[in-house]
């Protein structure tokens, strides 16, 4: 299955880039992720806990990162199985600067960042015979959870920071 | 002299109601789910979620350690044992070798990998997800003909390609039919995949009896003794130490006309751990590892003259096998090609079948097993030449049909149809649903811009399975006659119904040949240390080919019970009349307990008689049967949404004489809906990686009670010559003639917008977009 869509973040490019390579900030971000290891350059081992339909479970996987351009695009591969099937899914995330994020505080203009993301998802096993009718909502609906919550953990960090 | 005693009235013809219901529906019935022994243990199948894999290395040691867990095993363990059994054969057949448990590779989303064996049947369950297996993934592909095409992964890495075989067969003159031909149509009609859904799920327990040095095999199946055969063949065990008892079965239409690898598996898991062991198949199993039916790509080519008469028929055949022969998965494409000229006499036909290898579960056997294929063929054929010509679909099939006096006629794919009054139920049906006004009304209903669709099939099939040499391991059945000391009747059939009403239907007949009360006879199937050897029940045969083994098996009977008679009353003969012998010299009587008493005692025997009141007979059909019939279905398209409404159902069917027409009933509303299932609403979808995608319910879309038409079920009644009851089957003439009735329909409501042909389910979604297509 394709996937795309973009999100705006309220950071700086530089600072976007960083904030998705980072295994703590991401661990926090990815909804159902319980933990995120480095396991090698750019090699991270993950357990992650996936509700699809009417199934749930634990999924065990790797994420990595290839043709990393940075800040303007990395290539991210996610891997896992569970007992439930695997998963695949691969895409390219692509950054741009943007003049201003949409706040509600329009007036005062901040360093926003454009992510662009594509990529193909596949699922097998009972996860696919099952699920892959809410597959396309369920993906969505989790990259815009990842986004927002990132966007969370740029707020906080960026306060911290400040 | 006039006998005292008046003929009682038979039985035979009676809407007598089912004797197998009443433990049915209040629960008391024993399915294979509810047999329980001491020390029983469960199992749970690892399966592979990849369509195409290398196994790299299976790692048991977590699973094994779980609480509860006795034994978990591999290919390793079981790669001695034989393989999952193919029993068709065809020239050129490439056969893989089809281990219990993969070895080094897997070939379908649901192949068993490993078995894990608990006390419990939730502990099993959760120690298989701690099987770990490596897997590496490979390209796989689910599409018979990208499987074809240039460059496809090769299903079975020994042949690029993926054909399984090619079949060639042809008839009469095929090129100068095409040659001599004013017209010829041509389409590709699809016969999409479709997952059989038996309400039970399969499921086995195995019980090794140490001491008897046996094992006795519960198995929810259509064949326990074929069953018993391979089965002990696959494990290398005597035949006579393997016992299978088949306990009510909920459900098969083919789908328990197999021997799958779960049934070794447990025989030979419950002799490793000395315990009995039950396997019972989860709905998400049956999705993907029992046999899916249908799976047809068909090219069709119809050459006829301007008058309508048709000249000849071509198909090319493109049958998805999956990854793996079942049973009879190549077999099941050829009885396409027997029944493909359908119920018309032209004489020139030429078929190739291209059996292709897919990485998905295997096709096989599914109510009515290669005959809806063709009829769907055939029949959408004629409504395609009929639109051609724009002649009524109803005139060109009178014009085209095998005609009274021609029978048995001899078909050119080589069959010999036994009787047959092609005409009589078409126009039964037509003239129930008012031919004529309909067509008016749907002129009507067209000036108005309604959608109103009036379709026709014209059916015939292929029953009573089958004279030996067009079968594999026979196809004979058995009957034994025992009447009891006592004068109550016991007989053991050698078919195996489920379902299909024959312990009623055979009393029946027993009733009626004995003339004892239906009350008194018990019939006894499924169970192999009591039943002699039998087939099996499938492809219509239990009552047309069973039947009539209980036939000969009575007469046998009914001729030594009169010896017996004779003796007791000293005559010189007596007839059978109402449960007694009677002298008709006399009028005295004796009754059938008085008989039966005398054989068992033996004080006296008639001359040259052996004691005892039992007959055994093997029955061996000359010939198959071959109902046929009308279904006509009166359709509305909803123009807007794309949604059908069926208006009418009309099915008029012959098969032969009716034992029970209440239990015939059944079976075409049964079959009807299996018909309408493919026709509207079912479809086994794989993706491009081979992932079954609709594998549960709410994504596999059976018919349900609030979607089904009333059927309105009629017969005419052509006996059979074939066998002594006259009768040919009934069990898949529902699904057989539904689904081109109610395309034929619907292409006929969305006539006026220029479509010609649909392909199955006829889906809102594909409808809608015929209808903005054929608008636009």
């Amino acid at each position: 299955m394709k996937i795309s869509g973009a999100y705006t973040l309220a950071v700086s490019r530089d600072r976007a880039f960083v904030l998705l390579q980072d295994p703590l900030v991401l661990a926090r971000a990815m909804p159902g992720c319980e933990s995120l290891e480095r396991i090698g350059p750019d090699e991270y081992a993950m357990k992650m806990k996936m509700v699809l339909a009417s199934m749930s479970g634990l999924f065990d996987g790797k994420v990595r990162i290839a043709d990393s351009h940075p800040p303007a695009s990395f290539r991210l591969i996610v891997e896992g199985k569970g007992k439930i099937g695997f998963m695949k899914g691969e895409g390219v995330l692509t950054l741009t600067e943007s003049a201003t994020a949409e706040t509600p505080d329009a007036a005062s203009a901040s360093p926003a960042c454009h992510i662009q993301y594509e990529g193909d998802v596949q699922v097998g096993g009972t996860i696919a015979a099952v699920g892959q009718r809410l597959l396309d909502t369920t993906s969505r609906l989790l990259i815009k959870r990842f986004f927002e919550k990132l966007s969370g953990e740029a707020a906080s960090v960026s306060h911290f920071v400040a | 002299m006039a006998t005292t005693i008046s003929k009682p009235e038979t039985l035979f013809g009676k809407r007598i109601r089912r004797q197998e219901d009443p433990r049915l529906i209040t629960g008391t019935a024993v399915y294979l789910d509810d047999i329980k022994m001491p020390g029983m243990h469960h199992a749970c199948i690892v399966r592979s979620p990849h369509a195409a894999a290398k196994i790299r290395a299976i790692d048991t040691a977590a699973a094994a350690g779980r609480p509860g867990v006795v034994a978990v095993f591999t290919a390793k363990d079981t790669g001695h044992l034989g393989a999952v059994p193919c029993a068709a054969s065809l020239p050129g057949l490439r056969v893989p070798r089809h281990d219990l448990l993969a070895r080094d590779r897997v070939y379908y989303v649901g192949h068993p990998v490993a078995v894990v064996v608990a006390t419990d049947r939730y502990l099993a369950r959760d120690a298989a997800e701690m099987v770990e297996v490596d897997y590496e993934p490979l390209p796989a592909v689910a599409d018979p003909e990208k499987a074809l095409a240039e460059g496809a992964p090769a299903v079975h890495p020994e042949w690029p390609g993926n054909v399984a075989f090619t079949f060639h067969q042809e008839g009469g003159n095929i090129e100068q039919a095409f040659s001599e031909a004013e017209v010829v149509v041509k389409q590709r009609i699809t016969s999409q995949r479709l997952i059989p859904t038996a309400l039970e799920t399969r499921g086995v327990v195995a019980d090794w009896r140490p001491g008897e040095n046996s094992v006795t095999l519960f198995s929810s199946t259509q064949i326990p003794h074929l069953m018993r055969t391979l089965v002990a063949g696959i494990l290398g065990m005597p035949e006579n130490r393997l016992r299978v008892v088949t306990p009510e079965v909920g459900g098969g239409f083919g789908s328990k006309l197999n021997v799958y690898a779960e049934e070794a598996l447990m025989a030979f898991i419950s002799m490793r751990i000395q315990k009995p062991v039950k396997w019972v198949e989860s709905r998400r199993e049956n999705f993907t590892c029992t046999i899916h039916g249908r799976g047809h790509v068909d090219y069709f080519e119809l050459a006829a003259r301007r008058d309508g008469v048709m000249l000849g028929l071509k198909l090319k055949l493109i049958q998805d096998l999956g990854a793996y022969h079942q049973l009879l998965t190549p077999a099941i494409p050829t009885l396409s090609v027997l029944m493909m000229p359908g119920l018309y006499k032209f004489q020139n036909v030429s078929a190739d079948i291209v059996g292709v290898f897919t990485n998905c579960v295997p096709t096989d056997a599914y109510r009515g097993a290669g005959r809806p294929e063709a009829t769907h063929g055939i029949e959408r054929m004629v409504d395609i030449l009929a639109a051609e010509l724009a002649m009524d679909p109803v005139e060109i099939r009178l014009k085209n049909f095998v005609g009274n006096d021609e029978f048995p006629y001899t078909t050119p794919t080589g069959l010999s149809y036994d009787s047959g009054n092609y005409a009589a139920p078409l126009r039964k049906a037509l003239e129930q649903v008012d031919y004529p006004a309909l067509r008016r009304e749907q002129a009507q209903a067209r000036e108005e811009g309604r959608l109103m669709g009036i379709g026709v099939s014209t059916y015939g099939e292929i029953c009573a399975i089958g004279p030996s040499p067009s079968m594999p391991a026979g196809g004979w059945e058995s009957a034994t006659v025992k009447i009891e000391p006592t004068g109550k009747v016991t007989v053991l059939t050698g078919a195996s119904p489920h379902g299909q009403g024959e312990e009623t239907t055979f009393a029946q007949v027993v009733a009626d040949e004995l003339g004892v009360p239906m009350d008194d006879v018990l019939v006894v199937h499924g169970d192999t240390s009591v039943v002699q050897y039998g087939i099996g029940t499938f492809g219509s045969r239990g009552t047309a080919v069973g039947g009539a083994a209980l036939f000969y098996a009575l007469q046998d009977l009914k001729a030594k019970v009169k010896k017996f008679g004779a003796m007791l009353l000293d005559a010189p003969a007596v007839i059978l009349s109402g449960g007694s012998c009677v002298d008709e010299r006399t009028g005295k009587s004796v009754s059938f307990a008085e008989v039966a008493a005398a054989a068992y005692h033996a004080k006296r025997l008639p001359p040259a008689t052996e004691p005892g009141l039992v007959s055994t007979h093997f029955w061996e059909p000359p010939n198959f049967t071959f109902p046929f019939g009308a279904h006509v279905v009166v359709s509305e398209v909803d123009r807007e949404t794309g949604d059908i409404r069926i208006r009418r159902y009309v099915a008029v069917d012959d098969c032969g004489k009716i034992i029970n027409p209440l239990l015939v009933d059944g079976q075409v509303h049964g079959g009807v809906a299996q018909g309408l299932g493919q026709a509207l609403w079912e479809q086994a979808v794989y993706d491009e990686n081979g992932q079954l995608i609709t594998g549960e319910l709410t994504d596999y879309a059976l018919p349900k009670a609030h979607l089904m038409p009333w059927i309105e079920s009629s017969h005419t009644e052509t006996p059979s010559p074939v066998n002594p009851l006259g009768v040919k089957g009934v069990g898949e003439a529902g699904t057989i003639g539904c689904s081109p009735a109610v395309v034929n329909s619907v292409v006929d409501a969305l006539s006026p917008l220029g479509v010609r042909h649909l392909d199955m389910p006829l889906t809102p979604e594909k409808i809608w977009k015929a209808i903005q297509g054929g608008q636009a």
